[in-house]
């Protein structure tokens, strides 16, 4: 519920942000209106008892003495201004008054009311006609018959409220700012460490193995996730080097054998007199190679989709490099009756591997080479962007199915116009993806408007010096 | 030439001994570094055929110490890694050339005689090289014959320029694109099939037989004189 209250990209110092001050406001004000509602309540009674004390005293002192003695109670002064006394008459009639400007303006009712007893006392609550104040009113019949009134406007308890209320407010806005120091520690050791994590994060996105999870300061949780992603990190790491020594061992220890069959099949195909025999030599020899080759393809691919390919990077002219490639592929183009075309506008010196890149290169010729039908074209083009490079090969084929779009880099994947005839395992694009991962480059294919498909492999192409000084 | 074979796989250096012997060439094996280097100081050698993995030491240590001990004598490395950086190890230790497992013995015999003509400063070459009918014209790189004129391209005379070289013996792909082209991979493309069938169209005289043989598992060969 709480993950749709605010908008994805509002961040999460905000949302405490906002959420605390919502929920301190809510709570302050809460706190006030019970606290008010109750002082009332308290404070109500409290008026009550004083209006029908006060009765009770002015009704002794009138019963004493009758009307004098209350004319000269309140001829000798004190009397308060929110509190105002009066005697009538059964009927109504007015006998004394005295009513103090702050009281003034109630509408009194005329007569007490009917079957009150002598000395029991009633009270009523009068309204202003303008004022918000409110008179509490009680009346008792006195000995004579006549009826004594005696009111009390609760402006001062009003009074007394609203300080309260001050206070409280005073009260709840240092405790929300109080309460915001949870928020400067949310930032510093939540929020501050995860960005720092970010970072580190998105370091190791980009390919720099070494990069780790720091969070000094940081909440134990955290503090924990980092370790755990840290120790992930450097099993990934182990794991990288362990396969880079397993290719190793395993190119050693399948060549070795490899080498001893071609070496006995080679004498056998040299010193054998039977045509049958020395063929079947031929093919098993062109089997080894082949062989060989795939699991050296398959260990690059390995090795280069965990970067753990050991490049030799040297600083390279792509025009030059381009043009060798070109005019490699230019005769077995035109024996399959396609044109092989060079569009290489202005030269570029870059710090790659130049075998693999060759190799990445070739690969995509080699696809070009077998999926374009007679006739077509073929066209190997370099385009520069700022500080990137990319490398494309296009043909006039039949192009990318949308399945092939997609999985036509995973390894043993061949394109839907693969037939029986198309030569490869559809290891070579896997092969050339791995290559340019090395290079922390990538590779793309997309189909062409004007027909045909076009694959490239791009690669950083930063200041070739720059960057050989930095390796 | 006599050589140094230094390879622990007994079965590989027992057929290696072979090739080197049907060659023409001596060889002597040794199955470790230390071995090795004890031999090279007691007998003369053309060039060292030093496998990489050895028991005791690699071959790059064994190169070291060689080089340090003063052996000048020519290093080809056997190895069963298969990149550049190992390569240019190898070379760095003071190797002169690599072949990687498994290979073709004429490969193997063709790098050591190119590693034996050059420690002994080759023989100058013949003034006129000639292939069948045609007289090789190295500065304008193309052929002659008294009336007619070929142009080859530039990839097209390195070409000819190795098998020629190594008349008469089979060379492989890999020999091929590495010194033609210095690509240390097997395109999937037969790049080099198309290259010499546009060579052979170039050299061959019709109604002859080729002087470019192709050797089905193998490789190719020149005969100069069909």
């Amino acid at each position: 519920m709480l993950s749709k209250l605010f908008p994805d990209r509002v961040p999460s110092t905000w949302r405490l942000g906002i959420m605390l001050g919502v929920l301190v406001t809510g709570s302050t004000a809460l706190c006030i209106t019970v606290a008010g509602w109750a002082m009332k309540r308290d404070l109500g009674s409290i008026a009550r008892a004083v209006v029908l004390d006060d009765l009770g005293e002015y009704a002794v002192l009138y019963n004493r003495n009758g009307l004098k003695e209350i004319k000269d109670v309140f001829a000798a002064g004190g009397h308060e201004n929110d509190q105002a006394v009066r005697i009538t008459q059964p009927d109504g009639i007015v006998l004394f008054e005295m009513i103090p400007a702050a009281v003034d303006g109630y509408d009194w009712p005329e007569q007490a009311p009917d079957g009150l007893n002598p000395s029991a006392a009633m009270l009523t609550t009068l309204l202003h006609p303008t004022k918000s104040q409110e008179l509490l009113a009680g009346c008792q019949v006195l000995r004579d018959g006549n009826v004594l009134w005696f009111g009390r406007t609760d402006a001062e308890d009003r009074a007394y409220v609203e300080h309260i209320r001050g206070d409280l407010w005073l009260a709840g806005l240092v405790s929300s700012v109080l309460m915001l120091l949870p928020l400067g520690w949310f930032v510093r050791q939540v929020l501050t460490p995860v960005r720092a994590m970010m970072q580190s994060t998105r370091q190791l996105a980009e390919g720099s193995i070494d990069a780790r999870l720091v969070a000094p300061g940081a909440v134990p949780e955290l503090q924990a996730f980092a370790k755990a992603f840290n120790d992930g990190l450097d099993r990934i790491d182990s794991l990288t080097s362990e396969l880079q020594s397993a290719n190793d061992i395993l190119a050693h220890e399948l060549r070795t054998p490899l080498a001893r069959i071609r070496g006995n099949l080679e004498t056998f195909h040299d010193h054998t007199d039977n045509t049958a025999a020395r063929e079947s030599a031929a093919r098993g020899l062109e089997e080894i190679d082949r062989a060989t080759d795939l699991v050296q393809t398959i260990l690059t691919t390995r090795a280069g989709e965990h970067r753990a390919l050991k490049l030799h990077l040297e600083i390279v002219e792509l025009h030059a490099l381009l043009g060798d490639l070109h005019e490699l592929y230019k005769p077995a183009a035109e024996e399959r009756g396609l044109r092989l075309d060079l569009d290489v506008p202005e030269q570029r010196w870059v710090l790659l591997d130049r075998q693999r890149t060759n190799q990445a290169i070739a690969n995509l010729l080699d696809n070009a080479l077998a999926y374009t039908p007679r006739g077509g074209r073929v066209t190997l083009a370099l385009r520069v962007h700022d500080d990137k490079v990319r490398i494309v090969v296009h043909d006039s084929g039949p192009g990318l199915s949308p399945t092939d779009l997609t999985k036509i880099w995973q390894r043993h994947t061949r394109g839907s116009a693969a037939t029986a005839n198309t030569p490869g395992m559809g290891l070579g694009l896997a092969l050339v993806r791995a290559l340019a991962h090395a290079h922390h480059g990538s590779a793309g294919c997309r189909n062409r408007d004007e027909g045909g498909a076009e694959f490239w492999i791009e690669l950083p192409a930063g200041d070739p010096l720059a960057s050989a000084n930095g390796v | 030439m006599n050589l140094l074979l230094v390879e622990d796989d007994t079965e590989l250096a027992r057929q290696t001994g072979r090739w080197l012997h049907d060659a023409g060439h001596t060889s002597t094996h040794s199955d470790c570094g230390a071995v090795a280097l004890r031999l090279l100081a007691q007998e003369p050698f053309d060039a060292v055929i030093l496998d990489v993995g050895l028991p005791d030491m690699d071959g790059y240590t064994v190169v070291e110490q060689m080089r340090a001990r003063g052996f000048g004598v020519p290093v080809l490395f056997l190895t069963a890694r298969d990149n550049v950086t190992d390569r240019v190890r190898g070379l760095r230790a003071g190797g002169d050339d690599y072949l990687t497992k498994p290979f073709a013995m004429e490969e193997l015999l063709a790098r050591l005689e190119a590693l034996h003509r050059r420690s002994n400063q080759a023989p100058p070459q013949p003034a006129q090289r000639m292939v069948g009918r045609w007289t090789l014209d190295p500065l304008k790189r193309r052929l002659r014959t008294e009336n007619e004129v070929i142009d080859l391209q530039p990839r097209e005379w390195t070409l000819l320029e190795v098998l020629l070289a190594n008349e008469g013996h089979i060379l492989t792909k890999k020999f091929l694109l590495e010194k033609v082209w210095d690509i240390q991979f097997d395109p999937g493309t037969n790049v080099v099939d198309a290259m010499i069938c546009r060579l052979r169209r170039k050299i061959d005289t019709p109604g002859h037989p080729s002087h470019l043989q192709t050797v089905r598992g193998k490789g190719y060969a020149l005969q100069a004189l069909p």
